[in-house]
């Protein structure tokens, strides 16, 4: 009986908290200032009690002309991901990371099952056919996260206001996510504002076209 | 490349062409009916390259060596099917045509097919592989006495350690065969331009960053190789060893070439930067060296700037 009490007003509290919507806005720039697209900022409050009404959605990474689209997906823990394939050849898409380990055998079209990443943590993508193919899955731990655009920004919107450590990843960031944490407080009255300045490391990736592929003799 | 006199190197006259076409139809028929029969991954590549070669004859002395410059240009058209979780089955044929500066004669026209088998022994871009194949192709030159067909089979295997070091080698039996002209010499061949030999490559690419890498290659081949010669001298000391001898007209009127037994030796540094995913330049420096028959032994320098697009 006390245990239902203290979860219906826990239940109250965290409504009445997200009723007080806030919103965080954000900007990551490399050490040379410019822009960076493709980093995930995540806000973990403080109280876990604000992310009580998060549920993971379902979501999906797509495969267009031989790439993983988007690039870098972030999702929520527990969420689902399909992997349809929008191209006219077969992909075989597989992960060794710890986060999550999988693979989808060869298929086309939306044939593939739907996977559950059930663990915070990066997920590296490859597929066993098209070696150059890479994309990344962040499975975050808090529901609260945005991903950079083109421009280098993200709006984390709908978050009860209240105290949050917020931090950053990047699949080429020289440093370790939680070097970058910052406090943050939200309020309903007004968006709240963060900047990072990251170190990238070169993006060295498989090529897709190499000469030197062929024999360097015929 | 050298060794083999650029024999394999093409691009040539309408004629020519048309003649080599017809000869690999059947070949490109068969690819274009295997591909149909499976949902498969097609690639359109295409290459290019400029080159200098300062000893196009693969000759011995100083007198006898020709140097040229060529421009070349590949188009290629080849499809991957998978085969299980680990086999994939490649065919392909390719166009490509070569143009010489001077060395007019040795513009040349080719049709290749080819049929490959790869196994992936893993999972992953950094699974070791292993792939056999087999080609069958055709050349026509402007000096027809030249063309001939090409067979080659092959063994590969290559192993990606990491996004960085890429590493494969390559062990190849080809043959070329030509038609023998006039016996000039009796009781010799004129059957010079017929080909057989063996090679062994290994190769290693290192990309140094988001756009640039290097690239290395050796070469150990056996076989004949075509050593031609203009001056008497030379043309007797070779005629000693010689396996076939026939006149090469596209080095001089009086010029001869002889067919020999030898081991070459080469190295390849190149680099490469990608313009687009879809695109690269490169630049290289080969050298090869070959050992001949009777001391027949010449070297062959061949800086080139190249080109590729894959679709």
């Amino acid at each position: 009986m006390l245990k239902r009490f203290i979860g219906t007003v826990g239940l109250i509290l965290a409504g009445a908290t997200l009723a007080q919507a806030a919103e965080m806005h954000a900007v990551v720039r490399d050490h040379k200032g410019l822009l960076v697209a493709d980093a995930v900022v995540l806000a973990v409050p403080v109280d876990p009690r604000s992310a009580l009404h998060a549920r993971p959605p379902k979501d999906a990474v797509d495969q267009v002309d031989k790439q993983f689209v988007p690039y870098v997906k972030a999702i929520f823990v527990g969420s689902t991901v399909r992997f349809p394939n929008s191209d006219n050849i077969r992909h075989q898409v597989y992960s060794f990371s710890p986060a999550k380990k999988f693979e989808l055998p060869l298929y086309s079209g939306t044939d593939a099952p739907p996977i559950v990443f059930d663990k915070p943590g990066v997920v590296v993508l490859g597929c066993n056919i098209h070696d150059w193919m890479i994309g990344y899955i962040y499975v975050s731990e808090t529901p609260f996260f945005a991903k950079t655009g083109p421009l280098g920004t993200a709006v984390i919107s709908d978050m009860p206001a209240g105290e949050y450590r917020v931090r950053i990843w990047h699949p080429s960031m020289d440093h370790a996510e939680e070097t970058t944490g910052q406090q943050v407080t939200l309020t309903a009255d007004a968006p709240a504002s963060a900047e990072w300045q990251i170190r990238l490391k070169p993006n060295i990736r498989v090529p897709r076209v190499s000469g030197a592929a062929s024999p360097a003799y015929p | 490349m050298a060794t083999l006199h650029n024999l394999d190197m093409r691009c040539p006259s309408l004629w020519n062409f048309c003649k080599a076409t017809r000869a690999s139809l059947p070949v490109l028929l068969i690819i274009c009916a295997v591909s149909h029969t499976a949902r498969s991954d097609w690639t359109v590549a295409t290459a290019g390259a400029l080159s200098h070669d300062d000893n196009v004859s693969n000759a011995r002395t100083y007198n006898d060596k020709v140097s040229d410059f060529s421009a070349s240009a590949t188009v290629s058209l080849s499809q991957s099917i998978p085969i299980g979780e680990s086999y994939s089955l490649a065919a392909g044929g390719a166009l490509s045509g070569q143009i010489y500066d001077s060395l007019t004669g040795l513009r040349n026209g080719s049709i290749d097919g080819l049929l490959s088998l790869k196994k992936k022994w893993g999972l992953g871009a950094f699974a070791t592989w292993t792939r056999a194949g087999i080609s069958l192709g055709r050349s026509d030159y402007q000096d027809g006495y030249r063309d001939a067909t090409l067979y080659a089979a092959s063994l590969e295997l290559g192993k990606r350690i990491d996004e960085r070091w890429n590493l494969w080698a390559k062990y190849a039996y080809e043959r070329r065969a030509a038609t023998a002209g006039a016996v000039e010499y009796l009781g010799v061949s004129s059957d010079a331009f017929s080909l057989r030999g063996r090679s062994f490559t290994a190769n290693a690419e290192y990309t140094l960053s988001e756009r640039f890498s290097i690239n290395l290659g050796s070469l150990l081949r056996h076989g004949d190789i075509v050593s031609t010669a203009q001056t008497a001298a030379a043309g007797y000391y070779l005629s000693l060893n010689a396996k076939a001898v026939a006149p090469d007209p596209t080095f001089g009127p009086g010029a001869y070439a002889y067919r020999l037994d030898g081991t070459t030796y080469g190295a390849r540094l190149g680099a490469e930067y990608s313009l687009t995913a879809h695109s690269l330049i490169g630049c290289g420096f080969q050298r090869v060296e070959t050992h001949a028959q009777g001391g027949n032994n010449y070297t062959d320098s061949m800086p080139e700037l190249t080109w590729n697009y894959r679709f």
